[in-house]
Order: structure tokens, then sequence, then C-alpha cells
């Protein structure tokens, strides 16, 4: 058999096969909104560091054009993943975790997805801070539904980054 | 699916084994994931049913995804059956990528 797997291993490398996941999405019960909640923070944040960027005028020297376009592709390129995150994120707990029982439960919960993700789109397209403040504000909703499913109270506070926005945090311990 | 299949098998599928008959319980499938139809998965024919779905299961039922949660398939997701499968000499304990 060992040959017959180094055979195929080696087809395998000239002409790569499709992966069938055997055993795949292991049903974990390990969800948390935080993470969507998190990369909205991000996302508000790269906004917050373009504004602060000072764009080079007209006699600004190469080398400052270059530190500048070096400095906003950094920004963006996180605020793309990010906000992609968000949205990986967002759809997991959607797909995953949310059972029908939920969507019974707060009718709101699939319009709230979709608003969620509309969010998360616009807020990767655009630098557009209110448009990444309605990607935390859809998090905070979502988060809100998330733990309200699990009988866990939460409460808003002030999230203790430098972005500093209303976010909902889990009553727990 | 162990220990019918572990992490960095090869299974080659016979994509013509359901021209004349139809799946049947206990063939081992891939099958295309109903929820992302461009992922494949490999899973076990649990039940036909009258109306021609077809419930998969995983072998280790516990933590499998699998017809108990995506419901029962339509053949048309059913890709083939496993022919042969080869394992891994050195089983790998890497997770696979979905998941990393």
């Amino acid at each position: 058999m060992a040959l017959l797997h180094s055979f195929l291993k080696m087809l395998d490398r000239v002409s790569p096969a499709k992966a069938a996941y055997a055993h795949c999405d292991i049903p974990c019960g390990i969800y948390d909104p935080h993470h969507a909640q998190l990369a909205a923070h991000t996302v508000i944040r790269m906004i917050d560091l373009i504004g602060q960027l000072e764009k080079p005028g007209p006699s600004a020297t190469p080398e400052q054009r270059q530190e500048y376009m070096a400095k906003l592709s950094r920004y963006v390129l996180v605020k793309e993943q990010h906000a992609e995150i968000y949205k990986s994120e967002v759809r997991i707990l959607w797909g995953d975790y949310f059972k029908p029982e939920h969507a019974q439960q707060f009718p709101q919960l699939h319009d709230l997805v979709w608003k969620s993700l509309k969010a998360g789109s616009k807020g990767r397209q655009e630098i557009n801070l209110l448009a990444a403040e309605d990607m935390l504000k859809q998090a905070n909703e979502i988060a809100t539904i998330f733990w309200k499913t699990k009988g866990v109270p939460t409460h808003s506070a002030k999230a203790p980054y430098p972005t500093g926005r209303e976010t909902v945090y889990p009553n727990i311990g | 699916m162990s220990p019918a299949l572990g992490p960095g098998d090869y299974v080659i599928v016979n994509r013509w084994a359901y021209r004349r008959r139809e799946p049947g319980v206990g063939d081992l499938v891939v099958l295309r994931d109903p929820q992302y139809e461009d992922r494949f998965l490999c899973k076990r024919i649990a039940a036909v049913s009258e109306s021609g779905l077809y419930a998969v299961r995983g072998d280790n039922e516990s933590v499998s995804l699998d017809s108990r949660s995506f419901g029962p398939i339509p053949r048309r997701l059913i890709v083939g059956k496993v022919w042969l499968s080869a394992k891994a000499g050195r089983r790998e304990t890497r997770m696979p990528e979905s998941l990393a």
C-alpha cells in the first residue's frame, strides 16, 4: 500500500488532485462573535490612520512620496484583509453556529447578517469611516443575539483600543 | 472517516460507478459539499429515501459534518464511488487546510 501511496503522491505532484475532506468542519462548538467585532475595530483604525497620513505636497521628494505610498499601501492592505476576516467570521456564525430555532427566536437575524456583510463589503471597498462604524454596530448586534442564545448577559463598554468605540462584551466569570 | 481513511490518504474515485446502478447504503462516496459546492467531501451513504435523496454520514458520528447538519443530498452532488484508497505510510497529524 505504501508503494501505491508513493506512486499516487508522485502523480499528485505532476497533476495535483482535488482534495476530498473526509473529516472536515469538526462541529467543535467553539464560536465567538469577538473576531468579527475585533476585525471591525481594525478597519476603523486603518481608516483613522489613513486619515492621519500626511499627503505629499507638490514639492515632496521622491523619497517622501515613496514613504507615503508604502504606508498607505500597508494600511489599505490590512483594511482589506480585516474587512474580509469580518465577513468570514459573520458567515461562520450564520452558517455554522446559528440554528433554525435561533432565527425563529430572533427574526431579525437574517437581515442583520445580510446588513453586516453589506457593511463589510463597503468597509472594504471605500475609505469610509461611517461604513466601518456600521460594521462594528452590526457585529455588536450579532454579538448581543449570540450571547443571548447562550444565556450569557452582555454589557456595552468603550473598547480599550485606540478606536475606543462602544463594544458589546459578554459578562463571563 | 477513520479508520477507513486518514489524513493524507489518496482515494481513486470511480465516476462511472453509478451509471448502471444507484448508490447503495454503505458505499463510500465522494460528494460535493452542499454548502460549498466547489469543495469535495468523503462520506458513507447511510440511507436512501424514497424521493431519491441520500443521507450521508461520517464513520465517526460525534465529530462529523454530514447529513445530520446539512440534510440529505440529491444524486447530482454524488461525484462517484471510492474505488481504491492508498493509506499514507506515516499519518500526518496536521489539520486539513480548511481548518488551519
